[in-house]
């Protein structure tokens, strides 16, 4: 069951196009990464799919009676509400009974940490504060689905780590489209990923599919110094790359080689310091994704 | 409605914490004290200043107290205009440049409470505001000069009261159709200062007009206006009032997409 779909979504800024035939869907109760360079388009998409912009063509369809939570990538607030007071009006004007709003916001910014500093006021909150109280806002009226802009970028690594374990136990109930730069968290929470490059979605898939369609698994061995390391390029049968004192060398797909490069690197007694097969990180992926594949 | 409400607390508390209900009102009421005072010390002040040669015997009629107040009105339109127009014209367009207005927008808002939430809160600082101003200057004028009659003084205040809520409804669809703050105080002000100087020149063609709500209010301190003129300019004050919140709620949700993400 889809929570939303996206067919053809355009976005026109005079000539410029910001998103162009962008077409995705999210599933109910899952995590989409919205992954791409600065100006990609992401937060224009995001945008449009919180309603704040008009698409100038394609069609968003959302399920009937969507609850929608958004964070911008720069929340601003009221300095003269207090947490509390902010976090109650945003439940009461996304609809939610008079009575229940305030327990409800004290609940939620418990949930996002900041129940010891709801009656103050936010124009003294900090930077991650203000971030979490963006949170509360986005969820507070317990939306089916949150769209987030870059939800973590902004905070401290605990911060980080605290905030995603949060958005992760809201899976299941509640889809989540988030965009982020933030890689390896990516790489954490994700059933979907969109890449982005200039409006256009790039690439798509889950982790392991996208993974799969880039990721060449690859041996990595580290030398004591460059010398072994370049001697071991040009000597070996394989086609290696020098990065600092180590040498990349792709796996090719006809068979194991692990075993090959043991063999010649006792023959050759060249000063190895480690060797770990790897697959590529999301990173690798995204470098190559925008260098265009 | 239940949006209304909860709007309404935010802007209340808004003009609470701002100061705002406390520093304009003060304003006003310095401006209508300072008419009747600086005329009763008006001999000493020319004293104190000097300049007039020895033995010069200063003698100046006393002001009739009508005339203070039309004087207090006179400040109200210059300075008390330009401080509600400065207070409020940030109102809808602040919101949005700043990036506030975003996480209202993303809700399901209802933009006729958003935009009626502020005209009242404006509106309810403005009246407090005149009011107290008028007072004030009433009851100094009373105490130094001899007093107005108190029903011709209410009719007075209550229509010049009426031209203020016009204002501050201009401000505020200036507020939600203008790029900015600037703007919005810009092109009330110009608005304001245009319509009144074309009433000016060319005002004695025509008694039915917004603009002439000052001089009517004035004139019940005098023989009183023509009532059919009055009502007529009352009928087609509250029509733009009702016309100008129109536009204004329809701008205010039509430029929603210009605020900040």
């Amino acid at each position: 069951m889809n929570v939303l779909e996206v067919r053809s979504l355009t976005k026109r800024f005079g000539t410029e196009q910001a998103v162009d035939g962008l077409g995705f869907e999210l599933a109910e109760g899952s995590a989409t990464a919205l992954i791409g360079p600065n100006g990609a388009g992401k937060t224009t998409t995001l945008s449009m799919l919180a309603g704040l912009l008009e698409a100038s063509a394609g069609e968003i369809q959302r399920k009937k009676n969507l609850s929608i939570g958004f964070l911008p990538q720069y929340p601003r607030f009221f300095p003269w509400l207090s947490a509390l007071e902010f976090t109650e009006m945003a439940a009461k004007l996304s609809g939610v009974d008079s009575r229940k709003a305030r327990q409800q916001a004290e609940r939620t910014l418990g949930f996002v940490g900041l129940g010891q500093v709801a009656n103050k006021k936010i124009g003294g909150f900090s930077g991650g504060m203000k971030q979490r109280l963006g949170l509360a806002q986005a969820m507070v009226h317990q939306p089916s689905l949150l769209l987030l802009d870059e939800p973590i970028s902004s905070l401290d690594p605990t911060g980080r780590r605290e905030v995603m374990e949060l958005l992760k136990s809201l899976l299941g109930q509640t889809t989540i489209l988030y965009s982020t730069h933030i890689l390896n968290d990516a790489e954490e929470m994700t059933d979907q990923l969109l890449f982005l490059q200039n409006g256009r979605l790039v690439e798509h898939g889950s982790l392991n599919q996208v993974r799969s369609r880039y990721a060449d698994p690859q041996i990595r061995i580290r030398f004591e110094n460059t010398n072994a390391a370049e001697r071991f390029m040009h000597e070996s049968p394989w086609p290696a790359a020098v990065q600092g004192t180590a040498v990349i060398v792709p796996v090719k797909a006809e068979g194991p080689i692990m075993q090959d490069v043991f063999r010649f690197l006792s023959v050759k007694s060249l000063p190895v310091v480690g060797v770990e097969q790897e697959t590529a990180s999301l990173e690798d992926i995204f470098l190559k994704v925008v260098a265009g594949k | 409605m239940k949006q209304f409400s909860t709007l309404l607390l935010k802007e209340w508390r808004e003009n609470l914490r701002n100061f705002k209900i406390f520093w304009i009102p003060v304003v006003f009421i310095l401006l209508g004290v300072t008419e009747p005072l600086s005329n009763y010390y008006l001999p000493q002040i020319l004293d104190a200043t000097g300049g007039l040669p020895d033995g010069a015997v200063i003698e100046l009629p006393d002001p009739e107290p009508e005339q203070l107040l039309v004087a207090v009105m006179g400040q109200f339109q210059l300075i008390g205009m330009l401080v509600l127009v400065l207070a409020y014209m940030g109102s809808i367009a602040g919101e949005r440049r700043n990036g506030t207005a975003t996480l209202l927008y993303v809700r399901p808002l209802s933009y006729v409470s958003y935009f009626l939430s502020k005209w009242l809160m404006a509106s309810i600082v403005a009246l407090i505001s005149v009011w107290a101003g008028f007072l004030a200057g009433y009851y100094y004028t009373a105490v130094l000069f001899s007093a107005v009659p108190f029903g011709e003084f209410l009719a007075f205040a209550a229509t010049y009261s009426l031209w203020m809520v016009l204002v501050v409804t201009l401000v505020l669809f200036a507020s939600a159709s203008m790029q900015n703050a600037g703007l919005a105080a810009g092109f009330t002000l110009a608005a304001l200062l245009i319509l009144q100087l074309i009433d000016s020149l060319f005002g004695s063609r025509w008694e039915w007009s917004p603009l002439k709500l000052p001089n009517y209010a004035a004139s019940f301190l005098d023989i009183g206006p023509d009532v059919t003129a009055l009502i007529w300019t009352l009928a087609i004050s509250l029509v733009c009032l009702i016309g100008l919140a129109a536009l204004g709620i329809w701008f205010s949700k039509r430029n929603r997409a210009k605020t900040k993400v």
